[in-house]
């Protein structure tokens, strides 16, 4: 609006400010039903600038591997996305906003305020900026600014404010969409298509994720240059994304040292330290068995993870009587034991994971029994039907399951 | 369960944090917090009693593994009491790093338990 040729602000009216506030709505309304997160963010940012009468407008996304806030989307500040800005939390502008969850204005923008020199070369000249905060946990910053002096009112705090809010839910649940489909390609890349075949061993695999959520549940199965035959399955602790990730680093490691010693023991120890030094904090449970190239015995250590069920023809289902170990990336210098035991023919053992037994309100006892009670000495595929039947049914599994089921032909 | 609320209380030296029925991912990271404020306190024994958990999944065994680490960083010896729980514990090994009594009074008095409470390198098991 225009006096005499000075600008002024126009006193905003009730009906003035609920357009805005249906502005910003029919942003985030719209965004929710389409999967690119990008484009959410490209509007967002474009109608902020528009409603609040801004020159920029800008997102930066927190990474939590790396506790940067990361430029992601804006306008009229295109250089932040294009030079990757990273800004530490706690620092500079963006920075604060993010560690205090609280809204920053600044009507004075230099070096001394603001650590992202494309801001201030810019010449922008104020900035308001507020937390995009999902589920209690902030997971990004929306700024705007102006090329020339101003300040921003509380109403143009609110409104921003509002903004970010309705965003943040938005931009939560696509964030975690993408994570979950790359979850979910990581897993299927990193669980064996079909098992080696070996000379007299059967195996058969499932995985399931658990209520549609993949987590760092994992098998591995593969051939040494020995002969022998090693057997893998683990779960790390926590689900998603992150989880995956550490599961895929922690079955190359495993394997790596599976090359260089036969030891299942000294294998876990290596990669117990491995995990300590480069995923401190991480936490897994890992079983790792060695057979021998006539598959006649099998030793077993394990880290902290269940005990497989043996079954033979013979004898009915019972728990591997395995030494318990701590789990992998506990305290460092854990002591390793090794089982070793024999393997009759038609002898089948059962590989699984936390999921497979574990129900809330129930005694993991009484997870175990079952699972020993339908285990049987048949054909692993018809075995892991018959297990997933006998556990699972048809109810979602809360938690990701892994199970293998290896047996010496009879 | 709280920090400084109900969770935490003091019989002499020995703080006592009692775990609820049930921890899983869920509540998993509202306990840890607890139980690692509780092991700052420079307690000499700090006791988490699980007599009354029935169901603690890997996300409640990392927070005690954690307590245990930060306990251990400030010289605060970590006891467990755990019955319906004990053979998860001792599954992933939490019972070769500190001693799971049956009853908070036996954790109280401190007693040996079986299972080694430190990791003997040489022992040729």
């Amino acid at each position: 609006m225009e006096v005499g040729g000075v600008e002024v602000a126009a006193p905003v009216s009730r009906a003035a400010l609920e357009d805005r506030l249906r502005d910003i709505q029919s942003i985030t309304d719209a965004a929710l039903s389409r999967l690119d997160d990008h484009d959410l963010l490209a509007e967002l940012i474009e109608r902020t600038r528009a409603v609040l009468l801004a020159d920029t407008a800008a997102v930066l996304l927190l990474d939590f591997s790396s506790g940067h806030l990361i430029a992601t989307a804006a306008a009229g500040l295109e250089e932040e996305v294009r030079q990757g800005v990273r800004i530490p939390v706690g620092r500079g502008f963006a920075g604060r906003i993010a560690a205090e969850h609280q809204p920053v204005i600044l009507d004075h923008v230099d070096h001394s305020t603001v650590l992202n020199p494309i801001l201030w070369a810019k010449g922008i000249r104020a900035l308001m900026g507020v937390p995009l905060i999902a589920g209690g946990k902030v997971i990004g910053v929306l700024h705007v600014g102006s090329l020339t002096p101003r300040e921003f009112t509380g109403e143009d705090l609110e409104l921003l404010q509002l903004a970010a809010d309705r965003a943040a839910t938005a931009v939560a649940s696509l964030m975690a969409q993408e994570d979950r489909v790359a979850a979910e390609a990581l897993q299927r890349s990193l669980l064996p298509p079909a098992p080696p075949v070996v000379g007299g061993a059967e195996i058969a695999v499932r995985y399931v994720a658990g209520e549609g959520k993949v987590g760092g549940d994992w098998y591995d199965v593969f051939t040494l240059p020995s002969g022998q035959l090693g057997i893998v399955i683990g779960d790390v602790t926590g689900a998603g994304l992150p989880a995956a990730v550490i599961m895929g680093r922690m079955r190359s490691t495993l394997r790596a040292y599976a090359l260089e010693s036969a030891d299942p023991a000294e294998v876990l120890a290596r990669l117990d330290a491995k995990m300590q030094h480069f995923e401190p904090g991480a936490l897994a449970t890992v079983l790792y068995a060695v057979l021998d190239p006539g598959l006649e015995r099998i030793h077993i250590c394990s880290a902290g993870h269940y005990p497989p069920v043996v079954a033979s023809p013979q004898r009915p289902a019972e728990l591997a009587d395995v030494p318990p170990g701590l789990l992998i990336g506990a305290v460092p210098g854990a002591r390793r034991r090794v089982a070793t035991m024999r393997i009759g023919q038609g002898t089948l053992f059962c590989f699984y994971t936390d999921g497979l037994i574990e129900r809330r309100g129930q005694r993991i006892d009484d997870g175990l029994a079952r699972l020993c009670q339908a285990v049987k000495a048949e054909p692993p595929d018809t075995a892991c039907a018959t297990v997933m039947g006998a556990l699972v049914g048809g109810e979602a599994a809360p938690d990701d399951i892994a199970l293998l089921i290896f047996r010496r032909q009879p | 369960m709280t920090a400084e609320g109900g969770g935490l209380r003091w019989m002499g030296e020995q703080a006592v944090v009692t775990a609820p029925a049930e921890i899983d991912a869920a509540n998993a990271g509202e306990i840890r917090q607890a139980l690692l404020a509780a092991a700052s306190h420079d307690a000499a024994v700090l006791i988490i009693d699980m007599s009354a958990t029935t169901f603690c999944d890997s996300a409640g065994v990392q927070a005690i593994i954690d307590t245990y680490n930060q306990a251990a960083a400030t010289q605060t010896q970590l006891r467990l009491v755990a019955t319906a729980v004990l053979r998860i514990l001792t599954l992933v090994g939490v019972d070769q790093l500190t001693p799971i009594y049956p009853t908070l009074e036996a954790a109280l008095a401190g007693a040996p338990t079986a299972a080694a409470s430190v990791p003997d390198p040489d022992d040729p098991r």
